[in-house]
C-alpha cells in the first residue's frame, strides 16, 4: 500500500462512493476500483447502511430484447453512445453520466426505471463483447438493442410494432387511470 | 407582435439560449453536449465564447437555438399525436439522441 498515491486512492473511494450510491452491486464496484473487497465492504455498508446483496450478477442478455426493458437499454444505450463519441467520456464515467441522463428521464416521464446500474453497467459490456448490438428500426430509423448474432436486416422496434400484450397489464391501466 | 417588442424577445431567447448552454456546458459538459444535442466542436465554441460576444451574438433578428425536431416521427412523438403507441416519449427521447450532432462545417 506504501507506494500507493492518497490521491489515486481517495479518488477511487470517492468513484466507490458514487457507484454505491447509483445502486452498484459489489462485483462492478471489484471491477471498477482499485480497491480491496474488504475496504469496498466496509464502504458499502458505510454508504448504504446494509451488508450488498450476494449472488451472482444478472448474466443473461436476453433481459434487454424483452419488450419493456429493450426500450430501457436503447433508450440508455444511445445517450451513452452520445457521451461516448461526442462527450469523450469512456468506462465508467460514460455508464455512469449516461445512466444519470436516464434516470433523469424515467423520473420526468413517471417510468420506472426498470434498469438498475448493474443492468446498464452489464449492458455496456456485452455491448463491448459484441453479444449485443444496436440495429435501426426500419419503420422509425432509431436504434435499439438487439442480439449481435440475429438477422436485423428488417428489424421493426418494439415501439413501432408492439406486441400484442403490451401495455395491457394492471400495472399500466391504473397508470393511465 | 409589433416587430420592436418581437426583437427584444428574439435577442432575450438567445441570450438566455447562450448563457444556459454555457453553465450546462461549465457544469457536465457530456451531459450538456447531450441536452443541447451538439459535437465537440460546438461545445468549444459556445463555451469559450465572452461575454461580450454572448451579447453581440444575441443582437440579432434571428433565433440562434435551432428547431430540433425536424423528423416526422419525432415531432409527433414528442408532441403526443400518436397518443395510441406505448411510450412515446422514450421513443421520441431514442430517435432524437440517435440523430447527428450540431457540428461545425
Amino acid at each position: 500500500m506504501g507506494l500507493k498515491s492518497v490521491v489515486s486512492e481517495g479518488r477511487q473511494i470517492e468513484l466507490a462512493i458514487e457507484l454505491i450510491r447509483l445502486g452498484a452491486r459489489l462485483q462492478v464496484l471489484e471491477s471498477e476500483t482499485s480497491l480491496s473487497r474488504e475496504r469496498l465492504l466496509r464502504l458499502y455498508k458505510e454508504v448504504k447502511g446494509a451488508s450488498p446483496p450476494k449472488g451472482m450478477l444478472p448474466f443473461s442478455t436476453d433481459w434487454f430484447i424483452t419488450w419493456q426493458p429493450n426500450i430501457h437499454a436503447s433508450l440508455f444505450m444511445e445517450i451513452h453512445r452520445y457521451v461516448v463519441v461526442h462527450g469523450d467520456l469512456g468506462g465508467i464515467r460514460a455508464t455512469i453520466s449516461a445512466y444519470r441522463l436516464y434516470l433523469e428521464h424515467a423520473r420526468l416521464q413517471q417510468l420506472e426505471a426498470l434498469m438498475s446500474f448493474t443492468r446498464a453497467w452489464t449492458l455496456v459490456r456485452f455491448f463491448d463483447s459484441k453479444l449485443l448490438t444496436s440495429a435501426p428500426c426500419t419503420s422509425c430509423g432509431g436504434n435499439f438493442v438487439v442480439h449481435a448474432l440475429d438477422l436485423n436486416k428488417d428489424y421493426v422496434c418494439g415501439l413501432c410494432v408492439p406486441p400484442s400484450r403490451a401495455g395491457k397489464s394492471l400495472k399500466w391501466q391504473r397508470a393511465a387511470a | 407582435m409589433k416587430s420592436a417588442q418581437l426583437l427584444e424577445e428574439i435577442l432575450e431567447t438567445n441570450l438566455t439560449y447562450l448563457m444556459l448552454a454555457q453553465r450546462m456546458l461549465r457544469e457536465d459538459r457530456p451531459a450538456a453536449m447531450y441536452r443541447l444535442g451538439i459535437s465537440r466542436d460546438v461545445a468549444d465554441i459556445i463555451e469559450q465564447l465572452t461575454p461580450g460576444q454572448v451579447s453581440r451574438m444575441a443582437a440579432t433578428n434571428t433565433l440562434l437555438c435551432r428547431f430540433r425536431c425536424d423528423d416526422r416521427a419525432i415531432l409527433s412523438l414528442l408532441s403526443g399525436y400518436r397518443a395510441e403507441k406505448p411510450m412515446p416519449a422514450a421513443h421520441g427521447s431514442i430517435l432524437l439522441a440517435g440523430q447527428p450532432a450540431a457540428a461545425v462545417a
